[in-house]
């Protein structure tokens, strides 16, 4: 007899578990209540066994398992031995939806880089304030280095390209875009205008309807809250700017600003012949307070009189909108380049240019600046958005080439780097044009988008709209 | 028994020094041929590059897209670019043979940011047209020390606003901190090869008709009216308002590459062509504080941080760089800390020449470096 055998024969080890789920629609029927099971069991094998308890064994739902908060990536014994638990305890597992691998669906080809997208959806912040985007009817906008807007079906229909912006001559790259409602885009670049555009699908275009000035260098990204109508611009001139999407609230533009305030730039502007003019407007107000170049902005997602910003000169800051008044700023050790909120857990993940994502509970109460660093990407994290389904998910986007998904409660081994725990991706998502590299040439991604409806949908150096789906899920 | 090492003070390690730039976070390519020189802007969001094409280019620092570009020779190689100091206003000055080039890249300025740029540099031809006319004058029957002109349509059209030319090719400039004076080096100039030029006058001085030696390098004191001048052997300072020799460093080099002064004023760093970096602390002896000996190849250019951070770097025909830390206390018991923390390798050797230029970020202990083999990159 070989020992091997022996030791399958040795007196099984066993525990017992309490099973539960925080999502309804994956309840049990029936509360099995306290279950002895084997010790050996691994994820995999805790998998089959509550698709079988919900008799789903005929198309089983892959499920991850946490054991107080921690992800089950071993047996049961070797977790209970490393976290020095009694199997003599009922262990609490929660399970919950395993992430899927996100499958590449499609991929939108474009004629230079491509720097931002957003999603219209159902679901998605524009397709909620317009309260008019129907199943099946899911939109891309994508936004590149071109200058130009488009507007992508989900076969890869191009339905609508933006028309030029006449600005004097100077250059029209885009860095941000996003929808405010299903016939409004807000989008801005490196002429430092924030521009307002109708879309309309039966005509198929898209055309600037207002341009709003504030900045003196280029716009790095952009929120908008549709329901008041506000547009918040993060500039490289340092500053925050407030508009309001519709023309008439906001004062006179900044004469100084417009491309006919110079004598040069004027007869630049002349010269091109401006087929129309789009009126022009000033802010609302302006966040100043930032000592480099903002990276980020968003807005608070269950308070728009609540602002977000994240800078190059490595902090977050929380701004009150009615007073135009910063109210709590964060110092990390980093350039900071992405923000994303995770609202039920009360935190902000923030990408840095030293390749990690730093989480930060804003609150004042907060005493720890960060909470978790998200380590596993090899070169600036650009670009996050949040699980449209999980309040513990996250998608970033990075120079390296890749977008990486990850869940808070993923947690590496061991660190030892201080900066509380240390989170690992859960999945990689490559190009479809190439591989990643830590340099990042030819693949950079520049933005990623996360909605139900669609998946991930991520946009770079490629010239390429990307779109990934857990398909299953 | 006390051991006689243990009474030195421990050199912390690099760990402890963080952060300092480890890897190439960003490839810039579109250049034709070598890459001769790069120079962050002030704000820190764009690079400049210049190099054997004969073009300058304009880069976004943190995606290496290529923003902007104007062909300013069919011949000569621009060998050195310098943004001016100040945020207000967005002014690059490139050198391609005998003459420098002022520059508004007006396609990615906001309309009042240009037409700082352009105040700055028309200020000059006002100040010019006061002027009594030389031509009238007999008795100035010189030559001036440059020609201040117009480019012409095709390079004022992109930008290209003001040219100034000297007697020989140019090789280096470096602005003052205040953005009115810079400094320019013409190493076969001879008694015209160190001029330095006033931006609001369209006016160019040469200040040492005497120079005892090849003129290689030249730079204002961060701080005070003091200009040094680096030949292929010493180092000189001068003050400029008493119009007197300060100093003479001898660093006991055989052909001094590049220079760069401290920005807290008393300390230089020199790197050579016979592969040495030498470090002197002005308060010391004419010799230098520190020989550090790390490359296989020619040193081609040093450069401190500028923005506070404890650091620089070499850029070296083996195709590496070489990042320090060196810490200055303003304690004049206690001498600079100096520990070597990394070798940046990635730049290709084509024909003997590695890396050619290299700057810093403003603020963060980011640098770009400009190689021979055509590329530029961004280290962090
Ligand atoms: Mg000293």
């Amino acid at each position: 007899r070989t020992p091997r055998t022996m030791e399958s024969t040795a007196p099984e080890s066993k525990v017992q578990v309490r099973l539960s789920t925080r999502h309804a629609d994956i309840e049990l029927p029936e509360d099995p209540g306290p279950l002895l099971v084997s010790t050996a069991l691994n994820r995999y094998n805790l998998s089959k066994l509550v698709n079988n308890l919900l008799h789903t064994d005929t198309h089983p739902i892959p499920f991850e398992f946490l054991v107080n908060g921690q992800f089950l990536r071993t047996t049961i014994d070797d977790f209970l031995t490393k976290h020095g638990i009694s199997a003599e305890t009922t262990l609490n597992v929660e399970y919950t939806r395993a992430l899927i691998p996100p499958l590449h669906v499609s991929s939108f080809e474009h004629d230079d880089w491509v720097s931002a997208v957003d999603i219209l959806s159902q679901s998605s912040p524009g397709g909620i304030w317009a309260k008019g985007v129907q199943s099946g009817q899911e939109r891309i906008l994508s936004a590149s280095y071109d200058g130009l807007l488009r507007v992508w079906n989900m076969s890869g229909d191009a339905i609508a390209t933006s028309t030029a912006p006449n600005n004097g001559g100077r250059i029209t790259s885009l860095k941000a875009a996003k929808w405010i409602s299903d016939q409004k885009i807000v989008a801005a670049g490196l002429d430092n205008v924030v521009r307002v555009y109708k879309y309309d699908e039966d005509e198929r275009t898209i055309t600037p309807s207002l341009d709003l000035y504030s900045h003196r260098w280029g716009v790095n990204d952009i929120a908008v809250h549709g329901p008041s109508n506000r547009i918040l611009s993060a500039s490289s001139d340092n500053t925050i700017a407030l508009f309001s999407s519709t023309a008439k609230e906001n004062p006179a533009a900044p004469s100084n600003l417009l491309p006919t305030s110079t004598i040069a730039s004027n007869k630049r502007q002349r010269l091109s012949k401006p087929d129309k003019t789009v009126p022009s407007r000033g802010p609302l107000s302006t966040l100043s307070g930032h000592a480099s170049p903002v990276s980020s902005i968003l807005f608070k997602p269950e308070d728009a009189t609540v602002a977000y910003s994240a800078s190059h000169d490595h902090m977050l800051k929380t701004w009150d909108l009615p007073t135009s008044t910063c109210v709590d700023t964060r110092t990390t050790g980093h350039s900071l380049l992405s923000l994303a909120a995770l609202p039920k857990l009360n935190l902000l993940a923030t990408g840095t240019s030293a390749r990690h994502i730093t989480l930060i509970d804003p609150r004042a109460s907060a005493t720890q600046i960060a909470v978790m660093t998200l380590r596993g990407h090899t070169n600036a994290v650009v670009s996050l958005d949040s699980h449209p389904g999980s309040e513990y998910g996250l998608v970033s986007g990075s120079h390296d080439g890749t977008a990486r998904i990850w869940d808070v409660r993923s947690l590496k081994a061991s660190s030892g780097l201080g900066d509380g725990q240390v989170g690992e991706d859960v999945y990689t998502i490559q190009r479809d044009s190439g591989p990643g590299r830590s340099s990042g040439e030819g693949v950079k991604v520049f933005g990623v988008r996360w909605e139900q409806e669609v998946g991930i949908v991520s946009a770079g150096e490629d010239k390429r709209v990307q779109v990934n789906r857990q398909i299953g899920a | 028994n006390i051991d006689p090492e243990s009474l030195l003070p421990k050199l912390p390690s690099p760990d402890e020094l963080r952060p300092f730039p480890t890897t190439c976070a960003v490839i810039f390519r579109g250049q034709e041929g070598r890459v001769r020189s790069v120079s962050i802007d002030p704000s820190g969001i764009f690079v400049a590059s210049g190099g054997d094409d004969g073009f300058v280019r304009i880069w976004e620092l943190l995606t290496g897209r290529q923003l902007w570009n104007v062909k300013l020779s069919d011949e000569d190689a621009v060998d050195t670019v310098k943004w001016r100091p100040g945020k207000e206003s967005a002014v690059l000055a490139a050198a391609a043979g005998e003459s420098v080039f002022l520059i508004v890249p007006f396609t990615i300025l906001s309309p009042d940011i240009e037409q700082n740029s352009r105040d700055l540099l028309d200020a000059g031809w006002g100040y010019a047209a006061s002027k009594p006319s030389n031509t009238t004058n007999i008795a100035i029957t010189k030559e001036p020390p440059a020609k201040w002109s117009r480019p012409g349509v095709r390079l004022e059209s992109k930008g290209v606003l003001v040219q100034a030319t000297v007697r020989s090719t140019i090789k280096v400039i470096n602005w003052h901190r205040k953005g009115d004076y810079f400094a320019t080096v013409s190493p076969r100039g001879q008694s015209s090869a160190v001029a330095i030029h006033t931006l609001s006058k369209h006016l160019t001085q040469l200040p040492f008709r005497k120079l005892k030696g090849l003129a290689q390098s030249a730079q204002f004191h961060p701080s005070k009216s003091i200009f040094f001048v680096a030949t292929r052997n010493s180092i000189r300072s001068y003050d400029l308002a008493k119009q007197e020799l300060v100093k003479i460093l001898q660093p006991g080099a055989k052909w001094i590459s590049s220079i760069d002064v401290h920005p807290g004023g008393d300390n230089l760093i020199v790197g050579t062509y016979d592969k040495r970096l030498l470090w002197h602390d002005l308060d010391l002896s004419t010799k230098p504080y520190k020989t550090l000996r790390y490359h296989q190849e020619a040193i081609r250019a040093v450069r401190y941080h500028p923005g506070g951070l404890p650091l620089f770097a070499d850029a070296s025909d083996d195709g590496s760089l070489q990042i320090f830390h060196g810490k200055v206390v303003g304690d004049l018991m206690e001498n600079a800390t100096i520990v070597p923390l990394k070798v940046l390798k990635g730049h290709k050797v084509k024909s003997r020449l590695g890396v050619m230029d290299v700057d810093w970020h403003p603020r963060e202990p980011w640098c770009v470096s400009a190689g021979a083999d055509g590329t530029c990159r961004l280290w962090n």
